[in-house]
């Protein structure tokens, strides 16, 4: 049929175009290495790049076996065994992803700068463990969601076979996870190779560190360019190496038989679980959550609770705008390429790809890649009057966008992926095209999946803030920047206001993903 | 869009909020992303220092009636942002906190050179760029500081921190930091690059403690974790306006020789302002009636030596600087860079 041909061939364009604008910054910034400045890699060779390669990988297999140890064991816990407050534990336990690394890591260089000293404090292992509190969430949620699936038939197959609970563990349930486990994971790696505001708390030189080093301190944008290139490299390859691991194993192999039950624990274990699970939330939501709570009324005190752009309701509804703002766009433009590209095979798979490329790229690259892209936007004149992209909400969301795209794709992707192919076929069949398609049978199949995918979304765009720093629009000051205004100058007490409200909407966000998981959305195929 | 019978009511109404919230974020975006005030005089101040330069702007509106936008960020990224806008960037004026810096915004191009009588007067020849695409707005002095309850003899030079009693008991703010790069390239300026090296690699030997905040590194040698340090006078002045008992002193280096350690914020008119009478009028009126306000706004000097500083500075008393530096700090900084780098300064 001709006009469903030439629907197709808008489909094409509109999935290459989209794709193609959200992948520019990263382009712009990787092609630098046709032109590769081998001085500049000599000279690091010489100097900081041993140190930058083994901070990293030293902090980076440390978070990621924190995070999975942490994660897996708290996600067993909760689904495997019943003991008091089971389900109000299982929910909070997400609740650190609502704290900014960059907020935790000052709470925790400034309180454990008494125990440890000015200079024991500052170490890549106090480092690690922050981002490890700050980041087992991801595996937290994967985990549960897979032992959850696993239904009680395996384990209790294993249990009449002879296994004990700790060997059922470790040779069923524990390998059942694994791809899940390891998609955790991979969000983790991408984090921490993208971190650029907890690292220099705790003076850890890590490549992306390194990246703005030689960025902003040299001013060669070529050669830095090159550095957040070799990172991207290695951030992709590790993704690879994930996917051809975890191969054709898919984690949510649906039970058919009953949910797994929770055992009993016994009155002295049930006491060691408690025990467990109130240490990490005591660590990683309390003792942040008290200590900005305390500090906020010595700043109330201090008369120190408002900027001079504004109070907190300014800066809040600044947030709200953008990361709303943002979340918006990436869920629309993740929809747009995930159904477009859905039913296109191998290149559908590649245009998904090359969007998600921002994720695997510090933030301020990820900025200057934006501007670089936007600029030339302005000089080509592309819309008439005035209007300039950069230094507009515009362009700020377009970075964001950039740089977060992934985070809501893959939870789009995973949602069209349960909508069973009879449904769409037949809707086919019955004349309706392709978009009605999409609106009427996939979308709403997917609805759960969209709103986990935007709940995650506006967590990360909330405590955003390099590239909000780089690109914000005058007048636009989030809650975020304020907390680099005073932690800039080390006034912690001042970051307290502005960073207990990112953990408070945070938290609201973390609530609506919980439920969302609770309809059977899920994060990843 | 599309009914269908099996739709719900419920499910409708759904998708009515939905676009209900996506049109209302969408217009507050467009409130937000509007130039409210069109008819007013506006100038536009990408600034790197942030510190208390709120209420210096208030009052400059106050005086003429022209307001201003600012954004604030480091140095480096606010020049990365200029280049990149090129001829389209809003920004009129750039203020830096460092001169290397501003320096290098001007030989980028991106500042314009500023013909205007009372600036020439008013702020010393040392103290602007020679094409005069920036001028000296303040002065502050990157110093020893010493515990007065630990050190009863102080080092007198910067040479001096890498002597092995000080092992283990020094603090420096790591080597990202322009104002540790303007140092080292002030050493290399009077002392050569291998000299300057040297001294660079003295100081890694003692095993410093570095933390990327002057207010820390102050409040580390108050406490005990370190007992000399590398500071600005203003971080000092600061921490003696909340505690004036804070056991922390400076020690005035090279007075025999080349002077303090002299750096500036400094501010120039952008290549590309779209409003540059406006940004004249406001960086003459921070070089005059604003003078005392920029300055005390941080305990910092004045650049113009007629204007008196803040009481607590003269507390700090007399001392000779190397003012002939300030301008050769730009040109400077990559090798700067490099001798940090090549001396494993962290």
């Amino acid at each position: 049929m001709v006009t469903n041909r030439s629907s197709s061939a808008a489909g094409w364009l509109t999935m290459c175009v989209v794709a193609g604008l959200v992948a520019a910054p990263v382009v712009v910034i990787v092609s630098s290495i046709i032109d590769p400045t081998p001085s500049m890699w000599s000279d690091l060779w010489q100097t900081r790049l041993p140190g930058m390669i083994s901070d990293t990988v030293t902090l980076l297999v440390t978070v990621v076996v924190g995070t999975l140890v942490l994660g897996t064991g708290l996600a067993w816990l909760v689904t495997a065994y019943e003991f008091p407050a089971r389900r109000i534990i299982g929910w909070l336990l997400v609740a650190p992803l609502a704290v900014p690394g960059y907020v935790a890591g000052f709470v925790w260089l400034d309180t454990l700068s008494g125990p440890f000293g000015q200079r024991g404090v500052r170490s890549i292992w106090i480092c690690a463990a922050t981002l490890t509190l700050t980041l087992y969430p991801y595996v937290y949620l994967f985990a549960r969601a897979a032992f959850r699936s696993q239904g009680a038939d395996s384990r209790d197959a294993a249990r009449t076979l002879g296994l004990g609970p700790v060997r059922t563990f470790l040779r069923v349930s524990l390998p059942m996870a694994r791809p899940a486990l390891a998609a955790g994971a991979a969000l983790v790696t991408m984090e921490v190779l993208t971190d650029v505001g907890t690292v220099r708390l705790f003076n850890v030189s890590t490549v992306a560190d390194g990246v703005l080093r030689v960025w902003f301190s040299t001013g060669n944008r070529d050669a830095a360019a090159e550095l957040a290139t070799a990172l991207v490299v290695t951030a992709v390859g590790l993704i690879a190496i994930e996917r051809g691991l975890r191969g054709s194993a898919r984690y949510n192999i649906r039970a058919t038989g009953r949910p797994m039950s929770a055992s009993r624990l016994g009155p002295r274990s049930r006491v060691g679980a408690l025990a467990a699970v109130t240490a990490v939330l005591a660590v990683a939501v309390a003792v942040p959550i008290v200590r900005l709570v305390v500090w906020s009324f010595e700043s109330r005190r201090a008369g120190t609770t408002a900027t001079v752009a504004g109070g907190l309701w300014h800066h809040a509804s600044s947030t709200l705008v953008v990361a709303g703002f943002a979340t918006v766009t990436c869920v629309a433009i993740g929809v747009v390429i995930a159904v477009l590209a859905r039913h296109r095979g191998g290149i559908g798979r590649i245009a998904t790809r090359v969007a998600s490329l921002g994720y695997a790229m510090p933030g301020p690259v990820v900025a200057v890649g934006a501007v670089i892209t936007l600029a030339a936007f302005d000089r080509a004149g592309f819309v008439p009057g005035r209007f300039v992209f950069v230094g507009s909400v515009v362009g700020l969301v377009f970075a964001l966008t950039v740089r977060f795209l992934a985070v809501g794709l893959q939870g789009i992707e995973s949602g069209l992926e349960r909508v069973p192919p009879a449904a769409v076929a037949s809707a086919r069949t019955l004349g309706a095209r392709p978009a009605r398609v999409a609106w009427s049978v996939e979308l709403p199949a997917a609805r759960s999946a969209i709103v986990a995918a935007t709940a995650l979304l506006m967590i990360d765009l909330m405590k955003e803030l390099p590239i909000t720093l780089l690109l914000r629009p005058f007048g636009v000051d989030t809650l975020a920047v304020w907390v680099w205004q005073a932690t800039s100058e080390s006034m912690w007490t001042q970051a307290a206001v502005p960073s207990l409200a990112i953990v408070v909407v945070g938290m609201c966000a973390v609530g609506t993903l919980l439920a969302a998981l609770e309809r059977g959305a899920e994060l990843i195929s | 869009m599309p009914r269908h019978t099996s739709d719900t009511h419920s499910r409708q109404n759904r998708r009515l909020g939905w676009l209900v919230i996506l049109a209302a974020l969408a217009g507050i975006t467009t409130a937000c992303g509007s130039d409210a005030d069109i008819d007013q005089r506006t100038v536009t101040v990408y600034t790197g220092r942030h510190y208390g330069i709120e209420p210096v702007f208030d009052a400059f509106t106050e005086a003429t009636g022209i307001a201003v936008r600012f954004t604030a960020g480091s140095d480096p990224e606010l020049r990365e942002r200029l280049t990149a806008e090129g001829d389209n960037t809003p920004a009129d004026l750039v203020i830096a906190a460092d001169a290397a810096n501003i320096e290098l915004a001007a030989g980028a191009g991106l500042l314009a050179a500023v013909d205007s009588e009372s600036l020439m007067k008013l702020i010393p020849d040392e103290l602007r760029s020679e094409k005069n695409e920036w001028f000296s707005l303040s002065r502050r002095l990157r110093v020893i500081m010493y515990s007065t309850e630990r050190v009863t003899d102080p080092p007198t030079s910067y040479a001096d921190l890498g002597e092995s009693r000080w092992s283990g008991r020094l603090c420096l703010r790591p080597s990202t930091h322009p104002y540790t790069q303007s140092l080292v390239a002030n050493l290399i300026l009077n002392r050569g690059a291998d000299e300057a090296r040297t001294i660079v690699e003295s100081w890694v030997e003692n095993k410093p403690l570095y933390i990327n905040s002057d207010t820390d590194i102050l409040k580390a040698v108050a406490a005990g974790d370190c007992d000399v340090a590398l500071a600005n006078t203003y971080y000092l002045a600061r921490l003696l306006g909340e505690d004036p008992g804070t056991p922390v002193a400076i020690s005035w280096p090279e007075q025999d020789g080349s002077g303090a350690h002299l750096n500036v914020s400094a501010a120039g008119i952008t290549q590309a302002a779209q409003h540059p009478t406006e940004a004249l009028e406001l960086l003459e009126w921070l070089a005059t009636d604003g003078q005392k306000a920029f300055s005390e706004a941080n305990f910092e000097y004045p650049a113009d030596p007629n204007v008196a500083p803040a009481d607590v500075l003269v507390g700090f008393g007399d001392f000779t600087a190397d003012v002939a530096a300030v301008r050769q700090l730009g040109g400077l900084n990559t090798d700067a860079v490099d001798v940090l780098s090549r001396a494993g300064y962290e």
